[in-house]
């Protein structure tokens, strides 16, 4: 049983009479790429600024690589890299010389730099002025200077903003396999969901201000409210009839999708509906039950009407 | 320390504020210069040098020390790299102390180019025309004794200038400040009230008077160092959103 690489307990933070953060208990399990989701607003950009010290939180507390924010800020600091939404580089220098700056203030070894070019395959690049760089470049040496001195954790806000199709592809290529190459843990804050579900190991999902739903993704997939596809005949006839059964319908046009109950048996819950549709005379081509995608999970949990917009607790499982 | 004031010194690397800092004091060489070869008759070497002085303390400087600050504090605020310093595992008093004290390092090192480019530029004009070679002894202890006691002076202008340049993200409150206290520095030139405007002290180490002398270099450089000492606890404990 390993500690987390990061912990917070009822992380708040309000500006003014806005709550930005509400409460937000969320725990990153060791060697995990972690998918910090939510809209634009939602509270994870304030979030990561209370784990990287650089706001106080109004209430609770931020452990990162196990030492806590609040009360030793150089010393968790120590334990991550940080890639911004803001790159920060000085555009009259070279790559490598801003990389040189953040060396110098880590009191690491020039061949640092070296190594991180090499892993986000900058070299080539790295003695031009970084104001004639691309945004996608940037976001490159963005990550080789979080990667300097090989923190245990990495936060990474919005990585592949700015990269191309390839890039994009190769960022995430390049951050699945961070925990197996390193070691180390990636919180990554997106609100791109595909971004996520292709990336992220675990994910959180934030929703004005408060964490609504968290744990491993493959879990989160099979365990919330799998939906089964019915091909039918009459799609409206078909839906009227789940839903008169109980069954959520989820969509409706080329065929039927219900919804289940979590908890509830695929196949016993298919045969039943199956068998409805059967003796009223529906035709039915075809099952199959599905995973439910990041996307409907999202849709569930960050709706305001949704009965999931309860803070989630830390999940036993993680620890 | 020392890391934060290297990284500080080479991020001057290509910049304008590095550009304005040789730009500056080369500007009043060269008035000098032209002014000089424009003469009939040789003048004293200290007409020349307390010429150049005086330009300095009463206009260049002021204005120098407002785009200096304004450009050195948007090196962080224009990339918004506040955020990634800050975030790092360095004391943040060492990031806003050493970001002061590049800045002082600079006007230090441009009241001494006032010097020295002054001095060239009036050998140089002398080298072309030396029928104006200038007279009597070229005090370099003297020029140097005022130029230092002109930067002790201007410390509570670089730290105000410095201040609102950190602290506001944009160039106007800076440059409103720097341009505002400068005219007044220079409207209240002969008032008595004038020797406690920050941006006019300087300029009153030339005066004849010692009162004049003492008060604005006691003022300046006294409440300067209080200042910057303020400056720094303040920004190192300021949340940057």
């Amino acid at each position: 049983m390993t500690a987390p690489a990061i912990e917070t307990q009822g992380l708040t933070r309000r500006f003014g009479r806005r709550m930005a953060v509400d409460a937000v208990s969320m725990v990153v399990p060791e060697r995990a790429v972690y998918g910090f989701l939510g809209r634009n607003g939602a509270g994870k950009t304030t979030t990561l600024k209370m784990l990287l010290g650089l706001i106080r939180p109004d209430a609770g507390t931020a452990r990162v690589g196990g030492v806590d924010v609040g009360a030793d800020r150089m010393g968790a600091a120590r334990k991550v890299g940080a890639l911004l939404e803001a790159h920060g580089f000085y555009g009259n220098l070279s790559g490598r010389e801003n990389l040189d700056l953040t060396r110098t203030l880590l009191g690491l070894p020039k061949s640092e730099i070296d190594r991180v070019l090499e892993v986000v395959e900058m070299t080539a690049d790295a003695g031009r002025r970084v104001a004639g760089y691309s945004l996608g470049m940037r976001q490159r040496l963005g990550l080789a200077r979080a990667m300097l001195g090989a923190p245990p954790v990495l936060i990474l806000d919005e990585p592949t903003n700015g990269l191309d199709p390839d890039g994009i592809a190769d960022m995430r290529r390049f951050l699945r396999s961070l925990p197996e190459r390193t070691g180390a843990t990636v919180l990554l804050s997106s609100h791109l969901l595909g971004e996520i579900e292709q990336t992220a190991t675990h994910v959180g999902i934030l929703s004005q201000g408060r964490l609504v739903l968290e744990g491993a993704l493959a879990r989160l997939k099979a365990e919330l409210a799998p939906e089964i596809a019915f091909a039918v005949d009459d799609a409206a006839r078909g839906a009227a009839l789940a839903t008169a059964r109980g069954f959520e319908v989820a969509t409706a046009d080329a065929g039927l999708v219900a919804r289940l109950k979590p908890g509830e048996d695929a196949q016993t819950a298919a045969a039943a509906l199956n068998r409805a549709l059967v003796e009223a005379d529906v035709a039915v081509f075809s099952i199959g039950a599905r995973p439910r995608s990041l996307e409907g999970i999202y849709r569930d949990v960050s709706s305001p009407s949704s009965a999931a917009q309860q803070p989630v607790q830390p999940q036993p499982e993680f620890a | 320390m020392l890391a934060v004031l290297s990284v500080e010194i080479r991020k001057l690397n290509r910049s304008l504020a590095a550009l304005l800092a040789v730009a500056a004091p080369t500007l009043i060489a060269v008035f000098v210069f032209f002014n000089m070869l424009r003469g009939k008759q040789p003048a004293p070497w200290d007409m020349w040098m307390t010429s150049a002085m005086g330009i300095w303390a009463f206009f260049m400087l002021p204005m120098s020390v407002t785009a200096l600050t304004a450009l050195v504090a948007h090196m962080e605020h224009g990339p918004r790299s506040w955020d990634h310093l800050r975030a790092l595992p360095v004391a943040r008093w060492k990031i806003y102390a050493g970001k002061a004290a590049c800045v002082l390092a600079l006007v230090a090192a441009m009241s001494a180019a006032v010097l020295g480019l002054t001095w060239a530029a009036v050998e140089l004009a002398a080298a072309i025309k030396p029928q104006l070679r200038p007279t009597g002894p070229f005090e370099l202890a003297g020029y140097a004794r005022t130029l230092a006691m002109m930067f002790a002076a201007a410390l509570l202008l670089i730290a105000v200038q410095l201040w609102t340049a950190l602290r506001f993200a944009s160039f106007v409150p800076g440059l409103a400040v720097g341009i505002g206290g400068t005219f007044f520095a220079v409207v209240a030139t002969s008032a008595k009230q004038g020797v406690v405007l920050p941006w006019q002290m300087p300029v009153n180490m030339l005066a004849t008077e010692a009162w004049r002398v003492n008060t604005a270099l006691g003022l300046g450089a006294g409440l300067g160092a209080v200042a910057l000492v303020l400056l720094v606890l303040h920004l190192s404990r300021r949340e940057v959103l």
